[in-house]
């Protein structure tokens, strides 16, 4: 199947969800959108409108991983991945207008969906740490993967709620990164960059 | 222990939101609540309701129901809870909460050092979430309504629910901004590892929570307390600065599970 009436329908979708909510999103509106019949949509989405909104929410949330790969992935250092990554990840949530009004109007609808995908997100976000931790060398004792896995559950808690941490300060960043995120980990957290 | 709620709550929350303090305000008064019968019959209801929910969850549940359970009229629930089933269910909330911060005051309270604090209070954390039979009911069938209380702003007020409640206890081996960060850090890993749970990893078990805040947290919160100055600028190579230096050993000395004053 081209791929690229499948992207179109996501797209339409989207404009339909950031126009009227998750739950009031219908097959038809998505259609109507994208220009296209019901008929094509369903042959896209043979599971309807339940696959179509997850499929929305998932390529919403793959996208904010990508964006999130291409701030870090040219960083020379542990830290610097995490420095960046916090900073830009909180930012890009505050002002991410769909998902801010879905939070505000329709937590219980959306929160299910991202919870599965933040399962998943455990996984690769420590994958993608590993190598990092393996250059800078563990704290004695420390398993790489156990602490990557402890890293990245503990990124998508203070990105999604930072608590009493400002992660638009940048020395706050610092600190949280080479105190709660590292200080266990590694042998020895570097100094902040200048 | 026995609650002097308001005690309980140090220090301003981190964001201005009413609800919460509301909330937090909301629970204390359940913690100081003394035994009536006024009380006995509010609490029989909600237990009732407790119980209702542990069965069918919170969307099929009705007045009736919760009156059955509490062996009291459906007069008498509305007498109590003139707000009807929303009302019963808030104060099922509020109740819970305070039992939950009651009996991690119980088990934090007993700890005699910061490494056994911590492990106390993050296991018996655990344990009451994971063997909640309502809660359990909920987690399972009615997922949405507790995984939407768990991340972005609403997280946000879980945190400083907690910070609340758990501060004064850290607050005997770390300072007041300290220990309100090392309490707001350990809810983080326990509602991290509840709602998303790691293969092998087990909360409930006293000996790996301790792996866990030996390993992670007892170095964070060494590291949290070199002033950020010294920590950032100072080079890997030569360390932190000499004050830096001595702070961080004194620390090492207060926090070590040894030598603690009994």
């Amino acid at each position: 199947m081209d791929d690229g009436p499948r992207q179109r329908i996501l797209e339409a979708t989207y404009a339909c969800v950031a126009r009227w909510g998750l739950s009031k999103t219908t097959v038809e509106d998505a259609a109507r959108e994208a220009g296209l019949s019901r008929a094509t949509v369903y042959r896209y989405f043979p599971g309807g409108r339940d696959e179509l909104i997850d499929a929305v929410v998932s390529w919403q949330y793959v996208l904010f991983f990508v964006r999130l790969y291409e701030e870090v992935h040219g960083a020379t250092s542990l830290e610097e991945v995490l420095d960046r990554g916090l900073a830009f990840a909180r930012r890009s949530l505050q002002e991410h207008e769909v998902l801010q009004k879905m939070l505000e109007t329709e937590p219980e609808v959306l929160m299910p969906k991202l919870t599965i995908e933040s399962n998943r997100t455990v996984g690769l976000i420590a994958g993608f740490l590993v190598p990092y931790l393996h250059e800078h060398g563990m704290a004695d004792g420390v398993e790489i993967h156990e602490a990557a896995d402890f890293l990245a559950r503990m990124i998508l808690s203070y990105i999604a709620s930072p608590g009493h941490w400002d992660l638009g300060d940048p020395e706050q960043v610092a600190t949280l990164v080479r105190t709660e995120l590292l200080a266990g980990v590694v042998a020895e957290p570097g100094p902040a960059a200048p | 222990m026995n609650a002097a709620p308001l005690e309980l709550i140090q220090g301003p929350p981190a964001v201005d939101r009413r609800d919460r303090l509301d909330r937090t305000e909301r629970v204390a008064r359940v913690i100081g609540e003394p035994a009536g019968s006024a009380t006995g019959a509010r609490v029989r209801v909600i237990d009732g309701a407790l119980s209702c929910i542990a069965r069918q969850g919170v969307a099929k549940i009705t007045l009736d129901d919760v009156a059955r359970a509490a062996r009291c009229s459906r007069a008498t629930v509305y007498r109590l809870f003139p707000g009807g089933k929303d009302a019963v269910l808030g104060a099922v909330v509020d109740t819970e909460v305070s039992r939950f911060f009651s009996a991690l005051a119980v088990r934090m309270g007993a700890a005699t050092n910061l490494e056994d604090v911590l492990v106390a209070g993050m296991t018996e954390a655990a344990t009451r979430v994971t063997e909640h039979p309502a809660l359990g009911y909920l987690r399972a069938c009615e997922p949405e309504l507790v995984l939407s209380q768990l991340a972005f702003a609403r997280m946000d007020e879980v945190l400083s629910l907690t910070c609340a409640f758990t501060t004064p206890f850290l607050g005997r081996w770390l300072d007041q901004a300290e220990a309100r960060r090392v309490a707001e850090w350990a809810a983080r890993i326990v509602v991290s590892y509840l709602a998303c749970p790691a293969e092998g990893v087990d909360l409930t078990d006293a000996r790996q929570v301790r792996r866990l805040v030996r390993m992670f947290v007892l170095p964070g919160v060494r590291a949290l307390r070199v002033p950020p100055r010294d920590a950032r600028g100072a080079p890997t190579a030569g360390g932190p600065g000499r004050g830096a230096e001595r702070s961080l050993q004194s620390n090492r000395a207060r926090l070590t599970t040894k030598g603690e004053a009994s």
